[in-house]
């Protein structure tokens, strides 16, 4: 009934913007990362043409991120504290939106409307709200100190100062991820097991499953698309996080690898190792993106839409 | 040679070759040297020349002055200001009164508004990739040669600036910029320790090493930071080990003060920022790295309550035995109002404006005669216990302690000195 | 269902207590008490936060942690020793900058989106794959990534885009598109192609299928995605601080930042919780206008689910 010329007509604006404003920046980042610094003015110089590119930069971040260098460590670090966030989130927002999805009959609403909340309260918000909380004399400190959860805490040595919550802490700035991080988690997995019919979850009660097992091995494959996407949708830019960390640890001992980039390019005679380091970031975060895309894609055909 | 060394230098060495860049051939020399990792500093060479920066600019050192080429000529005299419009100028956050500014807008007719930058070397990329157009930027002696190499600062007219004559004899004609042609002075300050005496329970200054309350800071964790500068950070690490070339550019020494700071981290859960004016009175650090004019700015400025003040300290190292510094004013390339851009910089040397800015505002003191610590003391203006935060034309001899200009390679070792440091490892 | 339910109590007998107890708080079909405490506690961690923020905005001293009792200087003071939110150049100027960006990122980059949705929901053909995974990736890009290609890209490149609210806005359209797309997809396929189909039947032209029955079809989603838009411009920190010009493209998030890393006072919980309030208000008023075109639809789906549902 259209003709078929009206399709890709009506995507060519979108297409194009994001071919200038955001694939071509992407490549701009390529060729400053295999560019030159311009002596005098200590200001990088982009390789537009790959015939004229200097693999020295490239290879000099590659060297530190050798293991016992420092982009290693901080590398190592970033990981652990993605990792340990992801989890975080999957242990407190697999429960919260299963039971949004499957049981919340008559607070389903208002549940909802609650978890969507966040989504409208700035990060940065957020995150002020913790330094509210735990700066000295705060309500948070004091919850912390009088269920003695604090000490706990510190006898176990996840924290080094029971006092201190504010500088240096890696327990900060995971429940700082988390916290920030978790409704971007909890939505999509809702979705997804929203959309799980319940008729299949009492097809395998009525064949003699217990609820575990019928957890195990109904609604969590069911649900796999939701809570890959919700992992590679918190994930990703998690990895990139630097200004969470400078909030509420502003230590050295708690940078993360976005901490590194934008030291090298915020003045200095280094901005080409800046551009490699990020370069190299998002090939990493490509390869995700490229394995999640593809399991949904085969997940895709094999449940009916 | 260290093998990352032996990379960066190559890396610009291709760069020189196919610009032909014959001037720049100095400061690869000094560069390929400083890679080789000589353990003598490379302020002098064996052979015989003095090292170049950036455009082929001798280092600038207090005991080797350098004159800087003029690469147009300045503005003719007598010529009227500009009036009407923005008048931007570019510069730390809050490191100048607002109300001085709104003074010269209304005296000028023209609205003054100021575009921050992070920190002055954020502030010369700016300027240089053409990010921000000001009027007038501020501008410190080790990055001044770049700006100057780069053309982005207009050599001066001092016809139009007489106030320069207020200033100490020293800084008429300083050694980072001979006969002042193309910066005015701004503010003097010195690097050393702030601290509360309600927290902190050592007396600094009477330590055999000042510098080393950091890493004996255990009692402190939390409340420690130190600046967020390159320089600074290495140079104090350098010093407390009585290395007094804080310029170096020896990779032993520059990675052995690296290592002493990564200490901190595990002593004192070190934080780093330029903040101290703010969180020292709000008690929320208690040890910091500042400089001269951060608790005076403090006092001033930033104080919750009067009892306060008498509580904040800090330690100023002295002539030969810590770092100090200037800041500067410069007109910008940029600038649509050259002749308005060299009246700010006479209004900022004008003694009633210098000293209200000053005392009202910045905490950091401008190096006029007129202005001596004694007479602020008893003039009630800065407290007892402040005193020695104000410096003196002594402070700035031939001995004097500077963070100067350094090679390319030189700049790259400290930035990823300072980067290692940062990363917590 | 009502045949399992039936069933359940039948079974519960014939345990014994430990078992029952046991069963009763695992029970997949019954009362899931571990989870409710679990769902409210999360959502009392994630509201509890924010509202202290809110409370000591009013808090009459300078500590974010002690309270000393209710005042309305930080927000209304015109004493120029207290930055004021109202009064303040600096907190003001950061107010105005995020609500202009954010209204003109809704303007662009919602039509592009719009555009961009139905061509890559129903385009067939050869580079639509490459098209929709060059859509899907700014939603995963970290936000560095974007800042650091944005700014090289503005300094290097495309030199003639000033720095401050232009780069912004470039920036912030860029990034929004993405979820324009997701949630009119959504929708699209939620419509399917039967209503046009229907109006073509009757001899409705392509132009007004598309205007008169598709559009107000998927003005919900339209709006939704406006909504979303708004918000994530409002909340954007990253790009904002990148290709900022100074003090007079600091938005909101910007300033919070700059303030946390000082010394933050409740006029930092202020102006945080004025850019709430401005949020809320719009998404309310968003919600309405998706009711307006939604009425006569079933309810299967709410606001939410559609919202919820992008994409993933």
């Amino acid at each position: 009934m259209y003709p078929r010329w009206l399709w890709p007509f009506s995507a060519l604006p979108g297409v194009i913007w994001l071919l200038i404003l955001f694939l071509l920046p992407l490549y701009a980042v390529l060729a400053l990362a295999f560019g030159t610094v311009d002596p005098i003015l200590l200001t990088g110089v982009p390789a537009w043409n790959p015939l004229d590119w200097n693999p020295g930069w490239m290879s000099h971040v590659l060297d530190q991120l050798r293991p016992g260098n420092i982009l290693w460590d901080v590398w190592v670090r970033t990981c652990r504290y993605v990792l340990i966030s992801l989890a975080g989130c999957i242990l407190i927002g697999y429960p919260v939106a299963y039971y949004v999805a499957r049981h919340a009959t008559r607070t389903k609403t208002l549940l909802l409307i609650l978890l969507v909340l966040p989504f409208w309260i700035s990060y940065l918000m957020r995150m002020l709200a913790w330094i509210n909380l735990l700066s000295p004399g705060g309500y948070g400190l004091r919850f912390l100190d009088a269920t003695g959860i604090s000490s706990l805490l510190y006898h176990v040595g996840i924290i080094s100062d029971p006092n201190n919550y504010l500088s240096g802490q890696s327990f900060t700035v995971i429940l700082a991820l988390i916290y920030g991080y978790i409704p971007f988690f909890i939505l999509p997995l809702y979705a997804s097991l929203d959309r799980i019919d319940q008729s299949q979850l009492e097809a395998a009660r009525d064949l003699g499953a217990s609820p575990f097992r019928t957890f195990w091995h109904v609604t969590l494959p069911l649900s796999k698309t939701g809570l890959l996407g919700g992992a590679v949708l918190i994930t990703l830019p998690m990895f990139g996080d630097y200004y969470t960390t400078n909030i509420v640890s502003g230590a050295p001992s708690t940078s993360m690898i976005g901490n590194q980039i934008d030291l090298y390019f915020h003045g200095g005679p280094q901005p080409t190792i800046g551009a490699a380091i990020t370069v190299l970031l998002a090939l990493f975060l490509m390869v995700l993106m490229i394995y999640y895309m593809r399991t949904v894609h085969r997940a895709s055909r094999e449940i009916p839409a | 040679m260290h093998p990352k060394e032996r990379r960066l230098a190559t890396t610009r060495r291709d760069f020189l070759l196919r610009s032909g860049g014959a001037a720049l051939s100095l400061s690869s020399m000094s560069g390929l040297l400083a890679a080789c990792g000589t353990t003598t500093s490379t302020t002098t060479n064996s052979a015989g020349g003095w090292p170049t920066g950036a455009g082929g600019i001798p280092l600038a050192r207090p005991n080797h002055p350098v004159t800087l080429d003029r690469w147009e000529a300045p503005i003719a005299s007598g010529m009227q200001p500009e009036t009407g419009g923005t008048f931007t100028i570019f510069n730390y956050p809050e490191y100048i009164d607002p109300a001085v500014l709104k003074a010269f807008g209304k005296k000028y007719g023209v609205t003054v508004k100021v575009t921050p930058f992070d920190d002055i070397t954020t502030g010369v990329t700016k300027l240089a990739s053409g990010t921000v157009s000001p009027d007038v930027t501020e501008m410190t002696p080790d990055l001044l040669p770049r700006a100057v190499a780069g053309k982005l600062v207009k050599p001066l007219n001092l016809d139009y600036i007489p106030n320069l004559k207020n200033v100490w004899s020293g800084f008429k004609s300083p050694y980072y910029d001979a006969e002042s042609r193309y910066s005015v002075p701004y503010t003097v300050y010195s690097t050393g320790i702030a601290y509360r005496t309600d927290r902190v329970k050592e007396d600094i200054p009477s330590l055999k090493q000042p510098w080393d309350i950091f890493w004996q800071a255990q009692a402190y964790k939390g409340k420690t930071a130190l600046l967020s500068e390159v320089r600074e950070t290495i140079a104090m690490a350098l010093l407390r080990k009585e290395i007094k070339d804080i310029n170096t550019e020896d990779p032993k020494l520059v990675n052995q003060a690296v290592k002493n700071l990564q200490e901190l981290y595990n002593i004192c859960s070190i934080k780093v920022g330029d903040v101290q004016y703010q969180t020292v009175p709000e008690d929320k650090a208690w040890l910091n790295q500042a400089w001269s004019g951060d608790m005076l700015a403090a006092y001033f400025y930033y104080l919750p309550n009067k009892e306060t003040g008498k509580l904040l300290r800090f330690w100023n190292p002295g002539y030969g035995v810590g770092p100090i510094g200037n800041d500067a004013w410069c007109v910008c390339k940029t600038t649509k109002k050259p002749v308005l851009a060299h009246l700010f910089l006479n209004y900022m040397l004008d003694n009633g404006v210098a000293y209200g800015n000053f005392v009202n505002f910045n905490g950091y003191q401008p190096p006029l005669n007129e202005i001596q610590p004694e007479t602020l003391v008893s003039k009630k203006v800065i407290p007892e216990n402040l005193a020695n935060s104000v410096l003196t034309e002594r402070d700035f001899g031939p001995k004097a302690l500077v963070e100067g200009p350094l090679t390319t390679a030189g700049q790259s070792l400290w930035q990823d000195g300072y980067a290692t440091f940062q990363s917590g490892a | 269902m009502s045949h399992a339910v039936a069933r359940a109590p039948a079974r519960e007998s014939e345990f014994g207590r430990v078992q029952r107890l046991r069963g009763r708080l695992g029970n997949q079909w019954g009362k899931p008490r571990f989870l409710v405490l679990i769902t409210w506690g999360y959502i009392a961690w994630a509201i509890l936060p924010v509202l202290v923020a809110i409370q000591f905005s009013f808090n009459d001293g300078r500590s974010l942690s002690v309270w000393h009792g209710f005042t309305l200087k930080w927000y209304t003071s015109t004493d120029p020793s207290i930055d004021s939110v109202f009064h303040s150049a600096t907190l003001h100027g950061a107010l105005v900058q995020s609500l202009k960006l954010a209204t003109l990122d809704v303007l662009i980059a919602v039509p592009i989106g719009v555009f961009l949705a139905l061509g890559l929901a129903r385009w067939r053909g050869r580079g639509s794959g490459a098209s929709n995974f060059l859509m899907l990736f700014p939603l995963v890009t970290p936000e560095i990534v974007a800042g650091v290609s944005l700014l090289i890209l503005f300094s290097q490149l495309l030199k003639f885009v000033p720095f401050g609210t232009v780069a912004q806005l470039l920036g912030h359209i860029t990034f929004s598109i993405s979820y324009v797309v997701v949630i009119v997809r959504g929708r699209l396929f939620q419509i399917g192609p039967s209503y046009e189909e229907a109006a073509a039947d009757l001899g409705a032209a392509p132009a007004s299928a598309l205007y008169q029955v598709l559009l107000p079809l998927l003005m919900p989603a339209i709006v939704a995605s406006a909504a979303i838009v708004f918000a994530i411009s409002i909340d954007d920190f990253v790009i904002s601080q990148w290709l900022s010009s100074g003090a007079n493209s600091t938005t909101v998030p910007v300033q919070i930042y700059a303030a946390t890393r000082a010394t933050p006072l409740p006029s930092t919980d202020g102006i945080a919780t004025v850019i709430m309030v401005i949020t809320l208000l719009s998404v309310v008023a968003g919600v309405l206008v998706y009711r307006f075109f939604t009425r006569g639809e079933s309810r299967r789906g709410s606001a939410v689910d559609d919202v919820a549902g992008f994409g993933i």
